[in-house]
């Protein structure tokens, strides 16, 4: 009996964050999550305390990873990397991650640009849109499918949706790695 | 329990009354215990499970009702949220058309139609037990992922591509469309347990042109089941599969529609209403008799009129979709035909206005709520009209005039008889009588405070309200009416709670009734109240339409059936002649467990489409133990 309790509190703290909708984040909230702390070459490093303590929203809640989703084609993304599988930018459905698979250097590539050619959007995203978007670009390019991820568009379909986990499908090895130090991450 | 009396193969013919009595109480009657509980295939206790839990399903809907009418007393309100508020009327939707509408009209054939026809037990009441605890599955599904903050938020109907992959994040969308999988799965199965009931199940004597009207319109709906449900649990797959596997039902840029949903949706849905009314319908015709104190004037235009109703009921459904940009042709026959409903729903009107005209009316509360229903019925029958034109339905669709409509339509089609019903049939089900003066407060309440509630809204729908809209600004001329409205909207709620707390008083300490306290005609009250577990000690023979009325000083019974098992008789279709002794399945356990498997299948499918696989192993082991043969050869079952 009291295992029954708890399984469902655990399905309903579940339940509760996998599809709350926050529409609108408390200014002091969204200023904290602007605070990431990144390794001085601009690759991974900690996403700030408040990001723990809202247990990781921007990864598992599927109302964010959606809204990342309608943020993608709003912003433009596609121009450079289609539906995800790359054009004049890389792809997200390969398996590589010039800048590692971490929320935090997703983040930051969207924040504060990249070299060749990724501009930033500090100026043109709020902080909680950018997050929604790192999370879902995380969510394109991962192995395994996660259940509150978004489905395919209406739309001709190019590629699996991101909820059959398209990157699993499309893994490749590719030729020669960029640069020695990176394999295709884990 | 004699048992040296009773061996093998002992006939009712061959026993005293008492010794009948005991005898097939021993063979019929459910065991207590928790176990036992579970395991019952007795259609009255199912029945009345089924009553309660639908019942508990329109509270938690009034519930939502209340929280609307609160936030929308005002202009700007902040007592709940955009996000919250979509859920809520969705909820609110699906929770009274599919928890509480649909399952409540089974309910009550579940438990009065084996009984209005003289026979012992539904038929296949093993099916039926599933049928309830598949229902009560998905009911808590819709509502546990409500307060989970997973309820569903796209209205009722659920258009594509609104509900589909691109816009309805999260599972919110697939809870929707599962719960329909379990409404319609259970539904299903009480239709079938119906038609077979009322078509093969029937007392002796009791030809075509003597079924009871309630069973007759039962019987109407069974097929309005059997035509309509498979529509809506074809689209709701369609969508999980959309959504889930990435299928391109509803995409149009891959060769799906987007209108495609529309269609299968009202496909079923215009039927719905009719599935929602006949019952009713039936119910009206059962009280004014009984209450009129004669028989019902023109039984064979009733009975017509049942019949057209629900074939014309799968030819109306595209006004539903009058502005969706279809053919002009399409139409304008779909305008003649939702106006053809009118006839059929005429004749009855007449029919019954008729009947209550030669009679001699008792002002009962059941009848009290069957003037109400004829009252409010034929104002939205009015309104109902008036959106069957295209012109009038483009300018007040999506308005609040739509939902004064079909308020009006469905309170007052069908839970103004059912309220009526239950009021007429509570003697039966509990062998206590309801409250009379409480009674009258009751109809007073629900039927002023109703009409108060969804007048009002006709006219904010013409004034431009839209409907589903979670404020609105102060200055648009819409909140003197609205605030009314949620005045009005608590006299409707007091008198609802008034009902419910004179049925749970009643339930315990109302007058004893009789087996028959209203003088009725019809078998159910043939038997005691509430009935034996075998519900007729000898089978009843009936000789014309109101057996009751007829053969005042003792009923004809038939015998000759054995005591020592479940056994009832199987009649002809036409004539109701005699033709076999059937038994009937005992207890059983498997039903929940097969229950109980289904529920985590679907659960699970929302979430892998692997489910269907996998999920599907547990409900053929569960299946196998319900039909695991048991050595003994048909006829001694």
């Amino acid at each position: 009996m009291r295992l029954i309790v708890l399984l469902i509190c655990i399905v309903m703290l579940g339940g509760c964050e996998r599809e709350e909708r926050q529409l609108r984040l408390d200014p002091p909230i969204a200023s904290a999550l602007d605070e990431v702390k990144l390794m001085p070459n601009g690759i991974s490093g900690a996403p700030p305390e408040v990001y723990f303590a809202l247990n990781r929203p921007y990864e598992t809640n599927a109302y964010n990873l959606d809204q990342g989703k309608r943020l993608y084609s709003w912003f433009g993304c596609s121009t450079c990397h289609a539906d995800g599988q790359g054009g004049i930018g890389p792809s997200f459905l390969d398996g590589w991650w010039y800048y590692g698979p971490e929320m935090v250097s997703i983040f930051a590539s969207i924040r504060d640009g990249r070299p060749h050619g990724m501009p930033a959007f500090r100026d043109k995203m709020t902080t909680d849109e950018i997050w929604q978007l790192a999370g879902y670009i995380q969510t394109l390019g991962a192995y395994s499918a996660k259940t509150a991820a978004p489905s395919r568009n209406d739309d001709k379909q190019s590629r699996p949706a991101e909820n059959r986990a398209p990157a699993a499908i499309l893994f490749d090895q590719g030729p020669t790695p960029v640069h020695p130090d990176q394999g295709p991450t884990p | 329990m004699t048992e040296s009396v009773i061996g093998p193969d002992t006939r009712d013919a061959e026993l005293e009354r008492p010794l009948v009595d005991a005898a097939l109480e021993n063979t019929w009657a459910t065991a207590s215990g928790f176990w036992s509980a579970l395991a019952t295939v007795d259609h009255k206790i199912i029945g009345r499970r089924y009553i309660l839990t639908a019942f508990a399903f329109l509270a938690l809907g009034g519930v939502l009702a209340i929280l609307m009418r609160l936030q929308l007393a005002r202009p700007e309100a902040r007592l709940i949220g955009p996000d919250r508020y979509n859920q809520i009327f969705t909820m609110h939707g699906a929770n009274m058309m599919f928890l509480f509408a649909v399952p409540v009209m089974e309910a009550m054939a579940v438990y009065l139609v084996p009984l209005m026809v003289g026979t012992r037990n539904i038929a296949f009441p093993r099916l039926n037990a599933f049928s309830y605890w598949i229902y009560l599955a998905g009911g808590l599904l819709l509502w546990v992922s409500f307060v989970l903050d997973m309820g569903p938020d796209v209205g009722w109907f659920a258009y594509v591509p609104l509900s589909g992959p691109q816009y309805g994040a999260g599972k919110r969308a697939d809870i929707w469309a599962q719960m329909i999988t379990f409404t319609e799965l259970s539904a299903l199965a009480v239709a079938v347990e119906i038609v077979v009931t009322v078509f093969k199940q029937r007392a002796p004597g009791m030809t075509l042109d003597r079924i009871p009207l309630f069973v007759w319109s039962m019987l109407v709906t069974a097929f309005l089941v059997i035509l309509a449900m498979p529509s809506i649990m074809v689209a709701s797959t369609s969508l999980i599969l959309d959504r889930l596997v990435g299928t391109h039902f509803f995409n149009p840029a891959e060769g799906g529609d987007v209108l495609l949903w529309q269609h299968l949706f009202w496909f079923f849905g215009h039927p719905e209403v009719y599935i929602i009314f006949l019952p009713a319908v039936g119910m009206v015709s059962t009280l004014i008799v009984t209450f009129a104190r004669r028989p019902v004037f023109g039984y064979l235009a009733l009975v017509m009129a049942l019949i057209a109703t629900g074939i014309l009921s799968f030819g109306l459904w595209v006004h539903h979709m009058f502005v969706t940009g279809l053919p002009r042709l399409g139409e304008s026959f779909f305008t003649a035909s939702s106006m053809a409903i009118a006839i059929p729903a005429g004749v009855q009107i007449f029919c019954w206005i008729a009947t209550l005209w030669d009679g001699k009316p008792v002002w009962k509360t059941p009848l009290l709520f069957v003037i109400g229903f004829i009252f409010t019925f034929v104002i939205g029958g009015l309104s109902g009209v008036m959106v069957a034109s295209v012109p009038f339905d483009a300018q007040v669709h999506d308005t609040y005039f739509v939902v004064a409509h079909f308020h009006y339509v469905l309170i007052g089609g069908s839970v103004f008889p059912l309220i009526g019903g239950i009021y007429y049939w509570f003697p039966k089900i509990t062998g206590r009588m309801m409250s009379e003066p409480v009674g009258h407060w009751v109809f007073g309440l629900i039927f002023i405070g109703f009409n108060l509630t969804f007048f009002p809204m006709h006219i904010l729908g013409l004034q431009g309200m839209p409907r589903r809209i979670y404020t609105y600004q102060p200055d648009m001329p819409w909140h003197g009416l609205n605030l009314f409205v949620s005045a009005s909207a608590a006299v409707l709620a007091a008198g609802f709670l008034l009902f419910f707390i004179d049925a749970l008083r009643s339930a315990r300490a109302g007058l004893p009734a009789g087996a028959n306290p209203w003088d009725a005609p019809t078998l159910e009250w043939a038997t005691s109240s509430p009935p034996p577990s075998f519900n007729f000690a000898r089978i009843p023979v009936v000789y014309g339409a109101y057996p009751l009325w007829e053969q005042r000083e003792a009923l004809s019974v038939a015998d000759g059936l054995r005591v020592d098992r479940r056994e009832l008789v199987v009649t002809s279709l036409v004539a109701a002649e005699p033709e076999a002794r059937e038994s009937s399945p005992r207890n059983s356990i498997w039903p929940l467990w097969a229950a109980i498997t289904t529920t985590v299948m679907l659960i699970w499918s929302i979430f892998s489409p692997w489910a269907v696989v996998w999920g599907s192993i547990p409900v053929a082991i569960a299946l196998i133990g319900w039909f695991w043969p048991k050595r003994v050869p048909e006829d001694e079952a």
